[in-house]
């Protein structure tokens, strides 16, 4: 009898041991497929020969356009079956490791990637490999231009298609190398020099972080950063946007008053900032990047962040967050917004019409 | 084959394993040993920009902690600063390159963020 009991109770244990390895064993699974981003659904495309039909894009094909994330190889399938926009690629060891990883991204795609970084002041992801002048030791129109035109060869080399640079924000009290030496008249000038020499190489420039101010700015409070902006900071924005030479215009997170005023809000979500660089720019405007507190900590909760980074007038939003579910997230929450009628078609597709002409497509609409 | 007691053992840890699987796959985050210290560590993180000679402190510990994700490495300190104190330096290559010193408490943030 005793023994008919344990051996009843042995098979209930094993039973149940099996039901738990089952369930751990699919639970990591799908753990694994969730972390890897293979539970977001595919996006499929078609564009022939070089034209894109915009009316046959989804609204999350379009929105995803206007998404830039970090291009780390481990979230390379989840990115191409997003068909995000574009990638940012940090320091790497050597050139052939970029050039391997931009063609593992751009192989197969349908509309390619914008490949960005940040080489601009005395930042330069490549120091391992190759050295570059900084532009606090340029001092005239000729070696700008020159600069530009040499690290635009070699970005393009290596397949990348955009540069955020050349910062254009006065007196750099940080880093005191990120900047144009001189006044803004002369900053200004240099910057579109320099402009000229990167983006006839083939790589879209970057004038930053408008409305200016980023480079003085010392924390004020801890998480919140306000700045006071004059004439004089918005003078190589209004000069180089009037020369209609950069592809774009990269927003700061800064909260400002003065000659332009964010209402409170930090500029890369005010509407009546991005409405001032936006008049008479044909290029695209692009976010900082969004997981700074400065900017998160505004809001309760971060799909209304997402929501109003659109309402404002982006048309790239950079996110470097590492899980590709929560860009998926991203792009689900616009999407809903444009479906609530908070933010319009027509928006999307002028944002979207944009970085597909910029990438070198046709687009029409049927 | 194992005692009842083995087994039970055995359920028990797997049906643990099982329910932090699928809070894990629902996204519920849960407060984590390493974010109760870094709340209880009442330390100031410390970010100081180095360019040539000159060193200035950055307040922006997000944005310095984004400007540290893009450098190649980051190593432990073997000569600190004179005026702050610093565990960590980060930067691409060597010679005449940007620098990030970070103390602790700024090494560990970033290293909690989305973007690490």
């Amino acid at each position: 009898m005793v023994i008919r009991i344990k051996k009843r109770k042995r098979g209930l244990s094993e039973k149940i041991f099996l039901v738990l390895i089952v369930l751990v064993l699919v639970l990591g699974s799908l753990n694994i497929a969730k972390a890897k981003g293979w539970l977001i659904p595919q996006q499929k495309f078609e564009v022939k020969d070089g034209v894109v039909d915009l009316s046959s894009m989804s609204l999350e094909q379009k929105i995803a356009q206007m998404v830039i994330v970090h291009g780390g190889l481990h979230n390379l399938h989840a990115w191409k079956n997003m068909q995000v926009g574009g990638i940012h690629l940090f320091a790497l060891q050597n050139g052939e490791l970029y050039k391997e990883i931009i063609d593992k991204f751009q192989e197969e795609m349908e509309i390619p990637f914008f490949v960005t970084v940040d080489l601009e002041g005395c930042w330069n992801p490549f120091a391992n490999f190759k050295q570059f002048v900084a532009v606090s030791e340029i001092n005239s129109t000729g070696e700008a231009f020159e600069k530009g035109s040499d690290e635009g060869k070699f970005l393009s080399g290596l397949g990348f298609n955009v540069n955020y640079a050349p910062v254009v924000d006065l007196n750099d009290e940080i880093w005191k190398c990120r900047s144009f030496p001189g006044d803004e008249k002369r900053i200004g000038e240099l910057a579109e020099a320099y402009i000229l020499g990167l983006q006839s190489e083939g790589v879209i420039a970057t004038a930053k972080h408008y409305p200016g101010k980023t480079l003085v700015v010392k924390d004020p409070h801890k998480f919140l950063v306000v700045a006071t902006i004059a004439e004089e900071d918005l003078y190589p924005y209004n000069y180089l946007v009037e020369k209609g030479e950069v592809g774009m215009v990269m927003v700061s997170h800064i909260i400002v008053s003065g000659a332009v005023d964010s209402e409170g809000y930090p500029s890369v979500v005010s509407k009546e900032v991005i409405k001032g660089v936006k008049e008479g720019f044909k290029g695209l405007i692009v976010s900082d990047e969004v997981n700074m507190l400065g900017l998160k900590d505004y809001y309760l909760a971060i799909e209304n962040m997402y929501v109003d980074l659109v309402v404002a007038g982006n048309d790239l939003i950079i996110n470097f967050n590492e899980d590709p579910n929560e860009i998926w997230e991203m792009i689900l929450r616009i999407k809903e917004a444009v479906e609530r009628g908070e933010i319009s078609e027509e928006q999307i597709n002028n944002s979207v019409r944009k970085i597909l002409i910029a990438k070198g497509l046709t687009v029409i609409e049927s | 084959m194992a005692s009842d007691k083995v087994m039970a053992i055995i359920n028990v840890s797997l049906g643990l394993i099982a329910v932090l699987l699928l809070i894990n796959l629902f996204g519920v985050e849960l407060p984590s040993l390493g974010q109760a210290k870094l709340f209880l560590d009442k330390e100031e993180p410390v970010c100081v920009v180095n360019w040539k000679e000159d060193y200035s402190l950055w307040g922006d510990i997000d944005s310095c902690c984004l400007e540290v994700r893009k450098q190649l490495g980051c190593e432990l300190v073997v000569e600190g600063l004179e005026d702050w104190d610093v565990d960590w330096v980060c930067k691409t290559g060597e010679g005449k390159v940007l620098k990030y010193w970070l103390n602790d408490k700024a090494y560990n943030y970033c290293q909690q963020s989305v973007i690490w």
